[in-house]
């Protein structure tokens, strides 16, 4: 009835959006843990899964059922809307936030091949045998699927922040606007280069290509772009140290101000799921997707075992990436917002250009050898960064006194 | 053997449709569950904008930076090309030997690239990326 793929692929979608929603909920107790680590506290450890219910049995459980709690406080929360908003866009644009979170992982190939032994319940044909990628679309524009739908989520935000009607959550739409806009080229030369070098678009093949080994990853090869890609992720999930849109101390909560209950959740929900697809796009492109390190002849098709093993890899690569997210954020302060914009237009992007154009020459001379020569591009530039950056000019400095005109508090209105 | 599980055919963009249609479901069960189990109380001052607990001054829906707008533009310059340079990237490394195509195809492709550089140059002469 089914062919193996339509059913293997049926079967990610119902798996995999449920996982997805549980690491997204479990990330953020995670956090919690990990900033209490870097700070030299406990955390979170009381809540089990009784919710201080009496007629419930008491285990702690290290504080398991905390994201559960928070979930369900939430939930019981007022979901109040101001009167003064622009009624309709308020309302789906959290929706807009995490409808884009929760399908941009669609292309990622979680466990290689399946030789799919096919399914016969009761005499009746469900599924046919056959081969399948352990994804949700095996789909031949690939990655391009990604940064089609990463840029749906500026919509969200950009439209939670104009329909508040409040200055912090205007201030707050605008400014992550304009640095998931900019911050989306460098990730998009990031991932042409990858395009270029391996001739594909298809996920399963990119990671098939870099399964042989660690030094088949694209790390090892590309650090530059590793780095650039990394970076790039961080500011397009508007984390720390690229929140700007959120800041606390200058916007309150940027573009979820007037947001209330599921509605905020929803916003909470969306960063962490990008932050989860983000360690999942980079383990793909750049960590060798399901292949195991120090391991050259593993096998790129099996049976179930070998689909759980793999999953379990990619699994475990992605738990360290969104680790690493995480510690960034309790170690490294907020830029400020020039700042901001300047890394990504005076550095990320002219680095990635120039990285696209030794790429495209090299592919056009047919080098051999050309992983070592894309280690070598990259470690030149990354010299030529550290020689030529200190002496572009700068502009004037940006730290100088603006007049209060206007306020209360100015000497000008007082006299 | 790989290629039994390439992906060209149609019927691969339903399980597509399938998660878009279970992320909706997701996204509108929340919000209607917690309007109806959520408590709802109305107020006047509940109802102000908020600005950090003083009077709002104004409206929100004012002028803004002209540099959000510039930023926008130099960002569709480069988001075009990188969408144009796409198809390029896929089979420029599967150009066949003999037909002498590669060095046409990289000429153009230097020549595409090199026109959104010399715009590049010129916004940063005019001092688009300097946020002072």
């Amino acid at each position: 009835m089914f062919s193996a793929q339509v059913f293997v692929s049926m079967l990610v979608v119902t798996i995999a959006l449920h996982v997805i929603l549980g690491a997204v909920a479990y990330s953020v107790m995670l956090e919690r843990k990990i900033a209490s680590w870097v700070q030299n506290r406990i955390g979170p450890n009381r809540t089990g899964f009784d919710f201080g219910q009496p007629f419930l049995p008491k285990f702690h459980f290290w504080g398991l059922g905390q994201p559960l709690a928070d979930g369900l406080k939430l939930f019981l929360k007022e979901d109040y809307t101001p009167p003064n908003v622009d009624k309709v866009l308020f309302i789906i644009a959290p929706m807009l936030a995490v409808v884009p979170a929760l399908i941009a992982w669609a292309v990622i190939p979680w466990g290689g091949y399946w030789d799919f032994p096919g399914l016969t319940v009761f005499g009746t044909e469900i599924a046919q045998p056959g081969m399948a990628v352990v994804t949700v679309a095996p789909i031949n524009i690939g990655i391009l699927y990604f940064l089609a739908v990463g840029s749906l989520a500026v919509y969200g935000v950009v439209i939670g922040g104009y329909a508040s009607n409040n200055k912090y959550s205007f201030l707050g739409g605008l400014r992550a606007t304009a640095q998931m806009l900019s911050y989306e080229i460098p990730l998009g030369v990031s991932i042409l280069i990858i395009i270029l070098m391996f001739g594909t678009a298809r996920t399963d093949l990119i990671v098939l290509n870099q399964a042989q080994g660690i030094l088949g990853w694209n790390i090892v090869w590309m650090p530059l772009l590793a780095v650039i890609f990394f970076t790039s992720q961080l500011a397009e999930a508007n984390r720390t140290p690229f929140d700007l849109a959120e800041c606390e101390q200058e916007l309150v909560g940027g573009f979820h101000t007037e947001y209330s209950s599921m509605k905020f959740a929803l916003y909470f929900l969306a960063e962490y799921a990008h932050i989860v697809t983000g360690a999942a796009f980079f383990t793909l492109l750049f960590l060798g997707g399901w292949s195991i390190p120090f391991y050259v002849g593993q096998a790129a098709a099996g049976g179930l075992p070998l689909v759980l093993l793999n999953v379990g890899v990619f699994a475990f690569k992605m738990f360290l990436i969104v680790a690493l997210v995480m510690v960034i954020r309790w170690t490294i302060p907020r830029f400020r917002f020039d700042q901001l914009m300047q890394l990504a237009w005076r550095c990320l992007i002219p680095v990635s250009l120039i990285l696209l154009l030794a790429a495209a020459v090299l592919v056009a001379l047919k080098v051999p050898a050309i992983h070592w020569w894309m280690l070598g591009v990259n470690v030149l530039t990354f010299i030529g960064l550290v020689v030529i950056g200190p002496k572009v000019p700068k502009g004037p400095p940006v730290n100088r006194k603006i007049p209060l005109e206007g306020s209360r508090f100015s000497p000008l209105t007082t006299s | 053997m790989l290629t039994l599980a390439t992906a060209s055919e149609f019927s691969h963009y339903v399980p597509l449709a399938v998660l878009l249609v279970m992320a909706l479901i997701f996204g509108v069960a929340n919000l209607v569950l917690t309007h109806v189990i959520g408590p709802s109380r109305k107020g006047k001052v509940k109802g102000t904008t908020y600005e950090s607990g003083v009077n709002p001054i104004g409206t929100a829906r004012r002028r803004f930076n002209v540099r959000f707008y510039i930023v926008a533009m130099t960002f569709l310059l480069f988001d075009v090309e990188i969408v144009f340079l796409y198809p390029w990237a896929s089979v420029f490394s599967s150009l066949a030997e003999d037909s002498g195509l590669t060095p046409v195809f990289l000429g153009r492709c230097l020549f595409f690239i090199l026109t959104s550089i010399i715009a590049f140059a010129y916004a940063w002469r005019k001092g688009v990326f300097r946020y002072d």
